[in-house]
Parts: structure tokens; sequence; C-alpha cells
């Protein structure tokens, strides 16, 4: 197992690309699923001793309001990221736009030519 | 003050990141003076989420109707919520909660102005929830484009939150406003006891220093004291005239070639000496804080022990 903290980023650049999150050992991270159809989302921190009150606090302090049916609780200082330094790596090398549906516009057009075409106004 | 300006091209760095819209994460390397200027603002803020759940919660056993209870009990409880998301922030640059709790509670720290002053009535809370809370999201709003980025983003839940109190607020001021002679009478006079505090609310009028440059440079100010002012009249005024009552200040009016309100200058020497912890309400405030602090010390030695997995836990397992 490596750990991410160590070695260069995956594209090529120099300079650290991960760390773990800085977080006193008693800091716990907060995700929130609003409805089972959505992910949970890192809504903020609680300060607690175990995952118990961690759970307790996390509901008290986010889901006093808005729809939730879920919370997790993880030690902040467990999670590791990608640095400012590394942002570079998400930035595409080539065009990517094949990736997207909105750069097949051209089959769209054909589709609601031959749709037009075939319910013309004066068969209906 | 941090006198170490460290590495110059890291600073430039840093400042040219700024500069084209970046935000600024925890843990990223940054200038000593941004984290201090930064920590003092938001530092500032927490303290001030809590201080401000008091005057209102003097109201909570007082409040007229059940439904009116727990509304403001709910308000009181999302300041309190407020406080502990911003000093988690002010943390995450390096300071510690129980550091800035004490601190506060020593009455060594300070916050804003507004919450010095008494809450005499019970049209006292529509004040502070629509002129207060008002005044505080104008400022509030506009950080949300800072450039520390776990500030902004707590600040979109703030503000969020604001929005409800204005609400509240609102509908407690129109119950009042609609009411008898007296309940009307009762509104215009809170809202006379409180109009220089919250006109002070925005801070001294702008002078162009190198301080405030920087400050608007680095995005920890956005906009200036005296637009922000202008931005709450711009807001809240006709709600006063709607209502009929009267704006506490016979002076004020709306100059249209400017597009701003013109106002009496209040007192400044008074927001210095109530921002010095010097308010009416200052010293009482804070013992009440204070003793609530020594009174659940208990809670926090027992969390730790349980932490520790001490004898507390052994006992329950």
């Amino acid at each position: 197992m490596k750990d991410a903290t160590a070695g260069a980023p995956p594209n090529g650049a120099g300079g650290r690309w991960a760390r773990p999150l800085p977080a006193p050992a008693d800091v716990w991270a907060v995700f929130l699923q609003a409805r089972k159809r959505d992910p949970h989302v890192h809504v903020g921190d609680v300060h607690a001793p175990d995952s118990e009150m961690a759970l307790v606090l996390a509901k008290e302090n986010y889901a006093r309001r808005d729809p939730c049916v879920s919370l997790w609780v993880v030690r902040a200082a467990e999670i590791y990221a990608t640095t400012a330094d590394a942002a570079g790596m998400f930035e595409p090398a080539t065009d990517k736009s094949y990736r997207f549906g909105g750069s097949y516009r051209q089959q769209q057009r054909v589709y609601r030519g031959a749709w037009r075409l075939s319910h013309r106004e004066e068969d209906q | 003050m941090p006198s170490e300006p460290g590495d110059p091209e890291q600073v430039a760095a840093f400042n040219a990141r700024i500069a084209a819209g970046d935000q600024i994460e925890a843990g990223e390397w940054m200038p000593e003076e941004y984290r201090f200027e930064a920590v003092r603002l938001i530092n500032m803020h927490a303290n001030s989420e809590i201080m401000g759940a008091l005057p209102e919660r003097e109201w909570i056993p007082r409040a007229p109707t059940l439904a009116r209870k727990m509304a403001l009990t709910a308000k009181v409880q999302d300041e309190v919520g407020h406080g502990m998301l911003l000093y988690r922030v002010a943390e995450t640059l390096g300071r510690s909660r129980d550091e800035m709790i004490t601190e506060l509670v020593e009455g060594r720290a300070r916050f804003h102005n507004v919450f010095h002053y008494p809450a005499e009535t019970w049209a006292d809370v529509a004040i502070i929830q629509v002129f207060v809370d008002g005044a505080a999201m104008q400022t509030q709003g506009a950080l949300r484009s800072c450039s520390y980025a776990p500030y902004s983003r707590v600040l979109k839940r703030i503000c969020y939150e604001e929005d409800f109190h204005i609400q509240l607020g609102l509908d407690v001021w129109r119950a009042l406003a609609e009411g008898t002679p007296r309940q009307r009478a009762m509104l215009q006079n809170a809202l006379n006891r409180w109009w220089t505090p919250i006109l002070h609310f925005f801070g001294m009028p702008d002078r162009v220093s190198p301080h405030t440059e920087k400050m608007l440079a680095w995005r920890l100010k956005v906009k200036s004291n005296e637009e922000l002012r202008q931005q709450f009249l711009r807001r809240f005024v006709p709600i006063i005239l709607e209502y009929g009552l009267e704006v506490p200040d016979p002076a004020l009016r709306w100059v249209e070639e400017e597009q701003r309100y013109v106002y009496t200058e209040p007192d400044w020497e008074e927001l210095k000496r109530v921002g010095r912890n010097g308010g009416p309400k200052s010293a009482e405030r804070l013992a009440l804080r204070q003793r609530f602090h020594q009174q659940h010390a208990w809670v926090r030695e027992a969390v730790g022990r349980w932490a520790q997995g001490g004898p507390a836990r052994a006992a329950v397992a």
C-alpha cells in the first residue's frame, strides 16, 4: 500500500499533491444525506470524544431543519485530500468534448428533422 | 500583529491567486498577516453569535404565545449553532476552541456592539430579529465571496438561517405595528433605542488606509462599512415607513442624485467604548456566560474522561 501524501502528482507536476486534512483528534467530519436518492455530502464538523457523541452532535447541529435521512461521521484527520498544487491534474490534457452529451447535437437535429417530416400538419 | 512577512515570491503567488478569484483552503500556506486578520474576523464573528443569543434568550420564558416561544427558541439555537460552526473555522487557522472560549468569558475578547445593549421589552425582540439580523445579513452576505473558503461555506448556511430569523422577526414586527396604540408605542420606543447601535454596527465611516486596501485586496472585506450601511438603509428604512412608524433620525433623507441616504452622524465614541466591553449590558452578560461555562465544566470533564476510556466508561461497560 502506498501513502497518497508521498510521491509526485499523477499529472507529472512537482510539489506535494495529497495531504491529510489538518484537524485536531477530536474533530469529526459530518456527511449528510438529504434524501435516499442523494449522496452523502460534507456539511461541517463537530467536536466529540467518540462516534456516538459525534452522531448526536451532528444531528443537533446539521439536521434540525432541512430534510435528512442519514448521517455519517468520520474522524477528520483520517481524511486525505488533494492539494491546491495538484489542482492542475483536474484540467483535461486533451479535448474531452466527446464525454459530453452536448457534443452530439447534430444527431439531435437529424432526429428532430425526421420527426417534423413524419408529423406534417396536413396528415393530422 | 505578526512581523514575519514571509517569502516575497510565495506572498506574490498567494496574492495573485486571490486576485484571480481563487479561495484558500484550510491548511494551505498563507502569509502570517492574512492568517492573523482572518482569525480576528472569524473569532469576533463566533463570539458575537454566542453573545448574541443572550439578549433574546431572556425573552424565551416571557414570549407571548407558545408558537412565539418555540420559534424564538429555534432562533436562539441557530445562533449558538453558528457560533459552533465559526469556532471550528477559526480553529482551522490555528487557534484552539478552548482558548477562544476562555478569552471570551474572561472578557478579553470582543463581540459586536449590538449585543452589549438591553432587550427591555418584547418589541426589542422584533427589532433584533429584523434590524440587527438584517444588518448582520448585509455584512455576512457580502462575505460569502470572501477568500477563505471554509468561512464562505459556513456563511452560506448562516445566511440561509438568518433569512429565516428576519422573516420570523417581520411577523412579530407586523403583529405589533398593526396592534393596539400601546403595542405600536412599544415598537416605536424599541426602534428609537436601537437606532444608534444599529448604525454603529457597520463600523466607523471609511477612511482610505493601507490596511483597508489590503483587507479589500485579500477579500477579507468585500464591501466598505459605508457601502454596507447604505445597503442596509435602502432595504430597511422602507419597512419602517410602510408601517407608519417614525425613523428615529429626523435628518434622515434620501438623496436621489447620489443614490444614498444622509443621516445624523452617530456618536462614534460610544461605539469605541461599547466595543471595549464598556456597554450597558457587557459586564452582566459576560458574567452570565462565565457562570454557565463554569457550571458546565463537569460535562466537559466527563466527556474528556469518557474519551480516555477512564473509570466513567468502565463503569458503564
